[in-house]
C-alpha cells in the first residue's frame, strides 16, 4: 500500500515524458522487476527505500518452503491414515486454512511486488533524488509516504485475516465433502468434490433441493414483507402523528420509539415466551377475555407461525422507519407545502403530491439497505422460532418452516455439520446480496470520485 | 364550517383511541417483562397474565447476582464493547482519513472490496474464524472476540467515516501541511476533530452492539466464565426447564440504560443513520 503517485498536497506532478520512448524507463522497469527494490538501490538511488523493498523480498523468499507445503496441503487435504492415532492424522480442516492464508500471503506479496515497481517508475518520472541526496531527507521523505501505508496496515491485516480468508475458505468449503459423519476431520479427511455438492442441492437430492428451494422462496417473502410492513406500518403511523392535532402527541410519539430502545434479542425471547401455546400470557389473556376458547398455535402451526415471525418483526421495526419518516417530513421546507396551500391544495392533495414523493426520496436508499439486512436477519427467526415448526424435510435437512437462508445455515453447520451444504447456501446469499451491494455503492456520491 | 369540525373531531378521537390501543400492543411486551423480573417463583408458565398480579419481590435479582455469574457476564460484555469501540475507532478513522485524502495503488480495489464485504453476514466464515482464532491462541478469551468484531466493523466503519470526511474541505489540511504539521499532527488535531459528530455515531453504535450479540461469543467463548450477557441470559431460557423470572430481571437490568440512551438520543442518532445512509 505503498505510495506511488504523490499525495496531492505535496508535489504537482512533473509532466509525464512519452511512454515506451525513455530508455531509462525500460530499464528502470527491468529492474525493478527482476527483484523488488533493485531499480530503487541502484539507479534512483535511494536507499533506503529500495532496502525496505529488498527486505519484504528477501523474507517472502525465506518462507516460499513453507508456503509451498500449505499450498501443496491446499491441493492434497491431507491421505486418510487410518493406522495413525487421530492426534498425528492429517486435518483437512487446518490444512485447507493454512493454505488459504498462505494464498493470502502471496497475494499480499504480489501487491507490495506491484506497488514496488510502480513506485519506481513514478520516482524515475519525477526524478526525487540525486547522488547527494542526504539519507535525513531521503527518510524524512519516506516516513511522510509512508503514512498510508501505516494507516491502512491495520484495516488490511484485520479484514484479510478475519473477513477474507474466512470468506474464501468458506467459499472453498462449498467444493469439498467436509461434513458429518464421513468426513469429519480430525479422524478422517476432507477431499475435493468438484460441483458435487450444487448438484445435490440443484436437483440432485430431493430432499435437500426442495428444502432450498422452499427457504429461498420463504427468505424473499419474509425479507420483502418484513421491510414492507415495518416500512408502512412507521409511515402511516408518523404522518398520522405528524399530522393530528392531539395533545399527547410527544407522549405517544415516546411510546412508539419504545421497540426501538430494547434489545432485539431480549424482546424477541419475551415473544417467544409470550406466545407460548401451552402457557404464553397471550393466550392467556385472549381465553380470559373469552375472545378465543382455545389456544391458539403461534408459533407451531406452520403458516400460522410465518405470519407471526412477520408480527413480532413488525414490533421491533416499526420504530426506526417512523424514526426516519418523522425527520424527513420535519426537514420538507415549510415554505413548499405553502406554496402548494396557495395554489389550492387540499390537505390530502398535499400530502400526496408534495411530502410523500420527498419522504419517498429520502427514505428510498433505507428500503434496500433494510431488505439486505432482513434477508440476513438471522435473530428474528433463530430467537423467537429457532426455525420452527417442523416440516416433512426436517430431521434431514434441519430447515424448519420458518427457517430463512442464514437461520437454516446455521442449523446446517452448527446442528448438523454437513459443512459442505451449509457452503453452497453461503455462497447463494453472496449471489443473491452482491448485486444488491454494487447497486448500492455505485450510486453512493462520494465513491464516484475515485474510481 | 361546522362539518369540518365535526369531521375533524372524529378524526382526531379515531387516531386518538388507535393511539391508545397501538401503545398498548407495545408497551404490553415491555410491562409483561418487568412485571415477570419482579414476581416470585422461576417459571412464566405459573405467571398471571395481568402484570404486576403476582406479588412483588426482589427475590429475582438476589438470585441473579448471588448464584448465577451475571456479574461477572456483565464485566466481560463491558470489556469487549469498550475495546471493540476504541479499536474501531481508532483503525477505522486513520484508514478513512487515507481513504480520503490520498490516492495510492489499489485505492479503488480496497474501497469496492470494503463494499461488498460489507454485506455479508459475518458468520458465514465462522468456521475458519474458528480455526483462526484456535491457530493464534484467542479461543475462550475476550481478546479473540474483540479482534472479530473489530475486523468486521471495519468495512462498514470507514466507508461511514470517509463519506464524512469527504465533505470536509481539504483546504483544512492543507493549510497545515503548508506550515509544516505531519500527516498524523493533521489527522490527530485538525480532521478528527472536525469529524467528532460522526465518531460519536461510530462509538456509540458500536459500543452497543456487543451487549447483546449471540453468534461469535457462541463460537468463541467456551467456559461459563468468559461468557458475555447475551449468552448468559439467553441461557436461562433456552434450556427446558425456563427460568423465565431470572431472564426477566437480568433483561431489564441492560435494557434500562439502552432504554433510557436510546430516548435521549434517539433525534441524533436517527439523523446520523439517515444523511450518512443518502449522503454515501
Amino acid at each position: 500500500m505503498t505510495m506511488t503517485s504523490p499525495p496531492r498536497a505535496e508535489a504537482a506532478p512533473a509532466p509525464a515524458e512519452p511512454a515506451g520512448r525513455d530508455p531509462g524507463r525500460a530499464r528502470v522497469r527491468m529492474l525493478a522487476l527482476s527483484f523488488m527494490g533493485l531499480a530503487h538501490l541502484t539507479v534512483l538511488r535511494q536507499r533506503y527505500k529500495g532496502a525496505a523493498f529488498a527486505a519484504v523480498e528477501i523474507a517472502f523468499l525465506a518462507f516460499v518452503p513453507h508456503l509451498l507445503t500449505r499450498l501443496g496441503g491446499l491441493v492434497t487435504l491431507g491421505e486418510p491414515e487410518p493406522s495413525v492415532p487421530v492426534k498425528f492424522r492429517d486435518n483437512s480442516l487446518f490444512m485447507l486454512v493454512d493454505g488459504v492464508l498462505a494464498l493470502a500471503v502471496v497475494a499480499a506479496f504480489a501487491a507490495v511486488y506491484w506497488i514496488s515497481v510502480r513506485s519506481a517508475l513514478a520516482d524515475h518520472r519525477l526524478g526525487t533524488h540525486t547522488r547527494s541526496t542526504p539519507a535525513r531527507t531521503q527518510l524524512a521523505t519516506m516516513a511522510t509516504r509512508a503514512f498510508p501505508v501505516a494507516g491502512l496496515a491495520p484495516t488490511v491485516l484485520l479484514i484479510l485475516f478475519f473477513v477474507v480468508v474466512p470468506l474464501v475458505f468458506s467459499a472453498l468449503v462449498a467444493f469439498t465433502n467436509y461434513s458429518s459423519p464421513q468426513h469429519l476431520p480430525p479422524g478422517n479427511t476432507v477431499d475435493w468434490v468438484g460441483l458435487d455438492n450444487f448438484g445435490d442441492m440443484l436437483g440432485g437430492d430431493q430432499m435437500w433441493t426442495g428444502a432450498l428451494g422452499r427457504v429461498f422462496v420463504w427468505t424473499v417473502v419474509w425479507a420483502v414483507l418484513a421491510v414492507a410492513t415495518c416500512y408502512a406500518g412507521g409511515m402511516i403511523l408518523a404522518v398520522v402523528l405528524h399530522e393530528s392535532k392531539i395533545r399527547v402527541k410527544p407522549l405517544f410519539q415516546a411510546i412508539f420509539i419504545l421497540p426501538y430502545a430494547v434489545p432485539a434479542v431480549v424482546s424477541l425471547l419475551v415473544w417467544r415466551n409470550m406466545l407460548n401455546g401451552a402457557f404464553g400470557s397471550v393466550n392467556k389473556t385472549l381465553m380470559e377475555l373469552g375472545i378465543i376458547d382455545q389456544a391458539i398455535p403461534w408459533l407451531t402451526a406452520p403458516l400460522l407461525a410465518r405470519f407471526t415471525v412477520i408480527l413480532v418483526n413488525l414490533w421491533c421495526g416499526f420504530p426506526y422507519f417512523m424514526l426516519l419518516t418523522l425527520s424527513a417530513m420535519t426537514a420538507i421546507p415549510q415554505d413548499v407545502k405553502e406554496a402548494a396551500a396557495l395554489d389550492g391544495a387540499s390537505g390530502l392533495q398535499r400530502f400526496r403530491y408534495v411530502v410523500l414523493p420527498l419522504v419517498l426520496y429520502q427514505t428510498a436508499p433505507l428500503i434496500i439497505m433494510s431488505f439486505a439486512f432482513n434477508f440476513n436477519n438471522f435473530g428474528a427467526i433463530y430467537f423467537l422460532t429457532n426455525g420452527d415448526p417442523t416440516v416433512a424435510d426436517t430431521t434431514v435437512t434441519g430447515a424448519g418452516a420458518t427457517d430463512i437462508l442464514v437461520s437454516w445455515l446455521y442449523q446446517i453447520t452448527i446442528g448438523l455439520m454437513k459443512y459442505n451444504y451449509g457452503s453452497v447456501v453461503a455462497v447463494l446469499i453472496f449471489l443473491v446480496l452482491a448485486p444488491i451491494a454494487i447497486m448500492q455503492f455505485r450510486r453512493t456520491k462520494s465513491f464516484k470520485g475515485d474510481f | 364550517m361546522r362539518t369540518d369540525k365535526l369531521a375533524s373531531l372524529i378524526w382526531n378521537t379515531v387516531v386518538f383511541i388507535g393511539c391508545v390501543l397501538l401503545s398498548l400492543v407495545v408497551v404490553w411486551p415491555i410491562l409483561f417483562t418487568l412485571s415477570s423480573a419482579v414476581s416470585p417463583g422461576r417459571s412464566a408458565a405459573a405467571l398471571s397474565p395481568l402484570p404486576f398480579a403476582n406479588g412483588f419481590t426482589f427475590d429475582n435479582f438476589a438470585h441473579l447476582f448471588t448464584d448465577t455469574l451475571y456479574p461477572r457476564w456483565f464485566l466481560n460484555s463491558f470489556i469487549v464493547a469498550v475495546s471493540t469501540s476504541i479499536g474501531t475507532l481508532l483503525v477505522a478513522s486513520l484508514a478513512a482519513y487515507v481513504f480520503s485524502r490520498f490516492t495510492f495503488t489499489f485505492k479503488g480495489s480496497l474501497l469496492t472490496s470494503m463494499i461488498v464485504l460489507q454485506i455479508f453476514p459475518s458468520f458465514v466464515g465462522m468456521i475458519a474464524v474458528y480455526v483462526v482464532l484456535v491457530r493464534i491462541g484467542a479461543l475462550d478469551a475476550l481478546w479473540g472476540l474483540v479482534l472479530v468484531y473489530l475486523a468486521g466493523n471495519l468495512p462498514y466503519s470507514i466507508w461511514l467515516v470517509k463519506s464524512y470526511l469527504d465533505t470536509i474541505p481539504k483546504g483544512l489540511d492543507e493549510a497545515a501541511r503548508i506550515d509544516g504539521a505531519s500527516h498524523f499532527r493533521i489527522f490527530a488535531t485538525i480532521v478528527m476533530p472536525v469529524a467528532r459528530p460522526i465518531l460519536i455515531f461510530l462509538a456509540v453504535t458500536t459500543f452497543a452492539a456487543p451487549w447483546m450479540d449471540f453468534i461469535f461469543p457462541k463460537l468463541v467463548l467456551r467456559s461459563t466464565e468468559t461468557q458475555t450477557l447475551a449468552l448468559g441470559l439467553i441461557s436461562f431460557v433456552s434450556e427446558k426447564n425456563s427460568d423465565f423470572t431470572t431472564f426477566a430481571a437480568g433483561a431489564v437490568i441492560v435494557a434500562i440504560p439502552f432504554m433510557v440512551f436510546f430516548l435521549v438520543t434517539q433525534r441524533t442518532l436517527v439523523t446520523s443513520l439517515s444523511t450518512g445512509a443518502v449522503k454515501g
